[in-house]
């Protein structure tokens, strides 16, 4: 597959929209009336300072949070709130800010854990083990084990990942999202916590899976070089509120963005 | 003196000088410990799925016996009646996530298990409305276990060994290799774990957690069901029956709430440490002893290693 | 034991066609890739090769020509080494992680008509300095990930390479020729280039022909008695020597099979599932991997724990003579096979040892305990002295003459001498033919009269025949006050304590010896983890004052042996310090084998040795580094510097006497 290039991405077609979100926990307004789309294949950054409400809008996009008000759009179809499962089936992947692995399992498991989906024997199949349940293990296996050597993690194959430094968790975590071979992936942070070699190594992994996979990739990211870098277009959030939306150059240069990072009192 | 003597002494000389009623003993408490192991092992499927202290596993153990007794009662023949009982267990698991557990979900621990207490005086109303409230017998030889027993001459003595011992023995071994395989090796297993590890990882990629509920209270229920069948085998299905749950707790002391080898571990020490506490100290501590014996192991065990056998070594950073 | 190759087989592609005629059906190669392990026979080989030769040819490459190969250890890289053979070509294998411009120089150098990358990583650097490299016409590539919108201009994938090659040999024809030009390869023809990473100066191209190489390897083969059921597994640079014979040449020559890990990180445990029974590592292997196990076991419960060192020790005290063979009491042999049972045996499986007929170490000098360790487990670990020059063998030890600081006696058909200054002399059938376009440096180094100077100073140990090294000819200098100093010998002895990564010792025409320090930060973190103590960074940790006084007493243990060891009770260590950052190849302060550059570290830390020698406490020094994307930063830091008391020297008895 062609990665698209800037052209396609403006014309392009829009994969995921969210429409005048409002979500609130108690008194406190996490996102106040937020409207931005996704386009198929481009890289979309989510920035904005600490408590803008970044995690709260990917936790609406794929299911976590139901806004109070609102619409998403996905693929065509509208909807007041999304179910977790449904964004899953409906090709929606994600990672965690701190990283939510299965903590006991091995990175291998946790991979195999992304096809849940994807496998579709029924427990009957499942408690025999053998024949048709034996060759959909096989198959799936096979992906996963070029997802490991995509992410070049053949060393910890075996080894639970609560033992697991920190970056690698990470990359663990990305795998098995990526096993879910999503239409659109949702990073929270991927590259937080990590030094310099660990970033650059991440950042080429997401550019790999935008252009290879075609897959539409939405990040939150803080790292200003980082998003500058990889994303095609950037939504700036502060205090609940979209401030710009535009290209990394254009938001780089709008007063308001500049305002908020500079923290000028509201 | 005399009283160190008879604990620390007398015992040990008795084992020595009598080995096949040392061997008699082991064997008996390892049945006994084998059936313990399969209710803790019933706890900690839950418990690792769900988070939930269940309760109700106890008279979960009872209610599939009574249903299945009691539906032979009714003139069901044997098999189906297994059949219809383990069809009962899975409506049984179906309507707790239903009614139960979805409708707290989000809820603190401490709500699901007073929930848990609500589920057991529910299953006793519901058990003695439709089977009644006196003993029953287990429909052991119905369902083609074998009766009587095996007398082998060793050791300078007899050792006998009940027949339906060595059935359940070997019933509750193919029983957990099945799950352990289960568990490890299949995309349900991985879900299942999975659960257990992260809920809003799984929920992520897609798993759905009422599922996942649903088919770890069935499994409980099956490994319920297993063990009313042996344990009324070996004594009589009644209301009773429950407090064996109790004993549970100890074997999960001693196992870890989350390890599956703990359960059953714990459940063999438990066991066979009651056996031969009963037999070779119990006159001397009055009879009482088996009510109590199983905690002061467990408690026992505790002082050196608080995180129990197999239980992760938990370190707080402060 | 497989059956020898015939004489007329003197070139390696002459040899694998005589493998796949005589052993077609074993295995050749293996690599495991996805997760399972891919195996090729010879008859499989000898296809991938040819077509690889061939389609090498439909790339235009000539009989002479230089092809640059570059990755780590792939089949398709060890293929390509033979493909280039049968057409009288010859490859120059490069060390993957070099970076751009130290490529830029070989290539130019050697100048190289073709390379063969691994993957996207090298294609880019080859692509970052192609516009100084005008003899460069093509790159082929093995991995194609990323690589897919690239312009294939000038950029081919193996597969097509390949596809072109078993196309073009439909033609009978062009078979016959390609056999003929099998054929035509001759014992005295250049079989391959070898850059050497020198401690100084540019990169030399060690010129060996296919006799150089292959007549060694086979009487390697012999010393050791190998044959074609051998298991190695093949991760070190494909551009070193030591790789090139035990990976490639005695493989071709005896036939045996040898296994291309998954990944760098995965080598260990490859290393378990293959079980090889023979292999070679750099000491330092070997000491990572028993550091690793000392810090897992300390993290371990107290009865495993006390159980490994109960069992260990006894090894230490009998595992070595139950291996070389000496008389042991019963009790010894049964406890020793319980621990066996125990310790020995699952230790040796988690290291990948189980099988292990021969293990070499070489390159430099191993720690004595830890290679005792080893051989205390059973592991016929044994010492090696070679140079690229020689291709490879110049000593090695016999089996069951095994001492921890020799290197053994000389190889079959090598003379060795040792001229008046000590310096070390060889003669041997694998004796190089001279540097790549350096006259200069050739007649520097091979005598008139054939003899090679290694460079190295040693003496042989009257007691055992075997030879000893002590140092590099020129660094072995003197005190002001005379007293020898052999800063390699000094800097092993520190670095045989796990604490200590790296250890550069001063003294040359100075008054004292005086040490800098890397610290280990896997042992030293798991230590200060254990102790409590909280840390940030490296440079943190290494600064720590516990740290100072836990490596103080290593540096006092290390004067005291020297003291008992006579001649060097001079060159008693009298300051250290502890560098704030780890010494390294990409800031040029190791080799690319990981030597310590001691003349590089002079200058880059000239305020440093400055205050090692003008009493100061601490210094500050700020240091340009590289990150592996070729940025520069700076890291500055105040370094203390700890004194130690000097271990006074005992009179000998003849002054006592007087």
């Amino acid at each position: 597959m062609r990665a698209p290039s800037e052209s396609d991405i403006a014309a392009g077609e829009v994969l995921l929209a969210v429409e005048n979100v409002s979500l609130s926990f108690g008194g406190v307004k996490a996102i106040r009336d937020v409207s931005f789309d996704i386009r198929k294949g481009e890289i979309r950054a989510i920035i904005g300072p600490n408590g803008a409400g970044k995690t709260s809008m990917l936790n609406v996009i794929n299911g976590f949070y139901t806004p109070q008000e609102g619409r998403i759009t996905f693929r065509g179809q509208t909807r007041n709130k999304m179910r977790p499962h449904d964004a899953a089936a409906g090709g929606i992947a994600r990672t965690f800010q701190n990283v939510a692995l299965f903590r006991g399992m091995t990175a291998l498991d946790n991979i195999m854990a992304g096809r849940s989906l994807k496998m579709h024997r029924g427990l009957f199949w499942q408690l025999i083990r053998f024949g048709p349940a034996m060759a959909e293990e096989v198959e799936h296996r096979l992906r996963v084990e070029e997802i490991i050597d995509f992410l070049h993690i053949q060393h910890i194959r075996k080894v639970p990942v609560g033992r697991l430094p920190y970056g690698l968790q990470k990359r663990v975590e990305l795998g098995r999202a990526l096993a879910m071979e999503p239409d659109l992936l949702l990073l929270d942070e991927p590259m937080a916590g990590m030094n310099l070699e660990e970033k650059e190594d991440m950042s080429r992994f997401v550019l790999d899976v935008n252009q290879h996979y075609g897959t539409t990739i939405a990040l939150i990211e803080h790292d200003m070089g980082v998003v500058m870098d990889l994303s095609d277009r950037v939504v700036v959030l502060d205090y609940g509120q979209k401030i710009a939306d535009g290209t990394p150059d254009e938001v780089k240069k709008n007063q308001a963005v500049i305002d908020a990072y500079l923290g000028v009192a509201h | 003196m005399d009283v160190l003597h008879h604990i620390f002494v007398d015992p040990f000389v008795q084992m020595a000088q009598a080995p096949d009623l040392l061997v008699q003993t082991l064997w008996e408490g390892l049945v006994g410990g084998i059936l313990y192991a399969l209710i803790a092992l019933g706890f900690v499927l839950i418990f690792k799925a769900s988070g939930v202290f269940n309760f109700a596993q106890g008279i979960m153990v009872v209610f599939a016996a009574l249903t299945l007794v009691g539906l032979h009662e009714k003139g069901v023949p044997a098999y189906l009646a297994l059949a219809l009982t383990i069809l009962v267990m899975f409506g049984l698991a179906f309507s707790v996530e239903r009614l139960m557990l979805r409708p707290l979900v989000n809820q603190p621990d401490i709500i699901l298990f007073m929930a848990t207490f609500g589920l057991t005086y529910f299953l006793i109303g519901l058990g003695e409305l439709i089977f009644g409230g006196e003993p029953k017998v287990m429909i052991a030889s119905e369902l083609g276990l074998p009766k009587g027993s095996i007398d082998l001459n060793m050791l300078g003595g007899f050792i006998s060994l009940q027949k339906i011992d060595i059935a359940a023995t070997i019933i509750a071994s193919v029983m957990v290799v099945s799950l352990a395989v289960f568990f490890q090796k299949t995309r349900i297993g991985r879900a299942l774990r999975a659960v257990a590890d992260s809920h809003k990882a799984a929920l992520s990629v897609g798993i759905s957690l009422e599922q996942i509920w649903v088919i770890v209270w069935f499994t409980a229920g099956i490994v319920a069901l297993a063990t009313g069948i042996m344990w009324g085998a070996r004594s009589e299905v009644s209301f009773a029956l429950q407090i064996i749950a109790l004993k549970a707790l100890p074997v999960l002391i001693l196992g870890g709430f989350t390890s599956i080898p703990g359960a059953i571990v714990g459940g063999l020490i438990i066991g066979i440490g009651e056996k031969l506490g009963e037999f070779y100290w119990g006159p001397l501590l009055g009879s009482g002893i088996e009510s109590w014996l199983a905690y002061f192991i467990a408690l026992l065990f505790l002082l050196f290693r608080p995180q129990g056998l197999f239980g992760e070594r938990i370190i707080e950073r402060i | 034991m497989g059956a020898h190759a015939p004489a007329d087989a003197d070139t390696f592609p002459k040899l694998l066609i005589h493998n796949a005629r005589i052993r077609g059906a074993r295995p050749a190669i293996r690599h495991k890739d996805l997760g399972i392990w891919q195996t090729w026979t010879w008859a499989q080989v000898l296809d991938e090769v040819r077509a690889f030769s061939v389609g090498l040819e439909e790339l235009g490459v000539k009989r002479g020509d230089t092809i640059a190969i570059i990755g780590s250890n792939k089949p398709r890289l060890y293929w390509a080494m033979c493909a280039a053979q049968a057409i009288g070509a010859v490859p120059v294998p490069i060390y993957a992680d070099s970076v751009a411009d130290e490529m830029a120089y070989v290539l130019d150098h050697a100048e190289v008509k073709i390379a063969i990358a691994e993957n996207q990583e090298q294609v880019d650097k080859l692509l970052s300095v192609s516009d100084k490299l005008p003899k460069l016409a093509h790159i082929v590539y093995d991995e194609p990930r990323g690589l897919r919108d690239y312009d294939h201009a000038r950029l081919t994938w193996i597969d097509q390479v390949q596809k072109n090659g078993r196309d073009a040999l439909k033609d009978p024809e062009r078979l016959r020729r390609w056999e003929r030009s099998v054929a035509d390869t001759r014992g005295g023809d250049l079989a391959i280039i070898l850059y050497t990473s020198g401690t100084t100066g540019r990169p030399k191209g060690v010129m060996l022909t296919h006799e150089n190489v292959l007549i060694s390897a086979r009487n390697g083969n012999l010393f050791d008695q190998l044959g074609e059921n051998e298991e190695v597994i093949a991760y070190l640079p494909i551009a070193w020597v030591g790789d090139h014979i035990f990976s490639y040449a005695q493989s071709y020559v005896a036939g045996f099979c040898v296994n291309c890990p998954e990944a760098g990180e995965t080598v260990v445990e490859d290393r378990r599932e293959i079980g090889t029974t023979y292999a070679f590592a750099p000491p330092r292997i070997y000491e990572n991997l028993l550091t690793l196990t000392m810090v897992r076991m300390e993290d371990a419960g107290a009865l495993k724990r006390r159980m490994f060192h109960f069992f260990i020790d006894f090894a230490r005290k009998w595992g070595e003579k139950i291996l070389n063979g000496e008389k042991v009491p019963l009790w010894a042999r049964l406890v020793y096979k319980i621990g066996d049972f125990l310790v020995y045996a699952p230790l040796k499986n988690r290291f990948g040892l189980s099988k292990i007929r021969v293990g070499y170490t070489a390159g430099e000098a191993i720690g004595p305990e830890i290679f005792r360790f080893y051989r205390a487990l059973g592991v016929n670990l044994k010492q090696l002295y070679g140079q690229t020059e020689a291709s490879v063998y110049i000593t090695a030890q016999p089996d069951g003459e095994i001492y921890a600081d020799t290197v053994g006696k000389p190889n079959i058909d090598v003379d060795v001498k040792i001229d008046d200054s000590g310096e070390v002399l060889f003669k041997s059938p694998g004796v190089f033919q001279g540097y790549y376009k350096d006259p200069e440096k050739t007649a520097e180094t091979k005598t008139p009269d054939g003899w090679v100077r290694t460079g190295d100073a040693g003496f042989f140990d009257p007691k055992t025949g075997h030879l000893k090294i002590i140092d590099r000819a020129k660094d072995v200098g003197r005190l002001n006050d005379g007293t020898l100093f052999a800063p390699k010998y000094i800097e092993n002895k520190l670095k045989f304590y796990p604490n200590i990564k790296e250890a550069v010792a001063y003294g040359d025409k100075r008054d004292y010896v005086t040490v800098m320090l890397n610290i280990d930060l896997v042992a030293v973190g798991s230590w200060a983890e254990r102790n409590n103590i909280i840390y940030g960074s490296y440079q943190e940790l290494a600064g720590h004052p516990r740290v100072y006084e836990m490596i103080e007493k290593h540096v006092d243990e290390v004067n005291r042996s020297l003291v008992e060891e006579g001649p060097m009770a001079g060159a008693q260590i009298r300051r250290f310090l502890i560098l704030h950052k780890e010494l390294d190849a990409d800031d040029g302060e190791l080799t690319r084998t990981q030597k310590v550059r001691r003349g590089f570290i002079a200058e880059r830390y000239q305020p440093l040795v400055t205050a090692l020698y003008d009493g100061s406490k601490e210094a500050d020094i700020s240091t340009e580094v590289t990150f592996e994307d070729g940025r520069k930063g700076v890291i500055s830091a105040r370094v203390a510097i700890r004194d130690l008391t000097p271990i006074p020297v005992r009179k000998p008895a003849m002054e006592k006497a007087a």
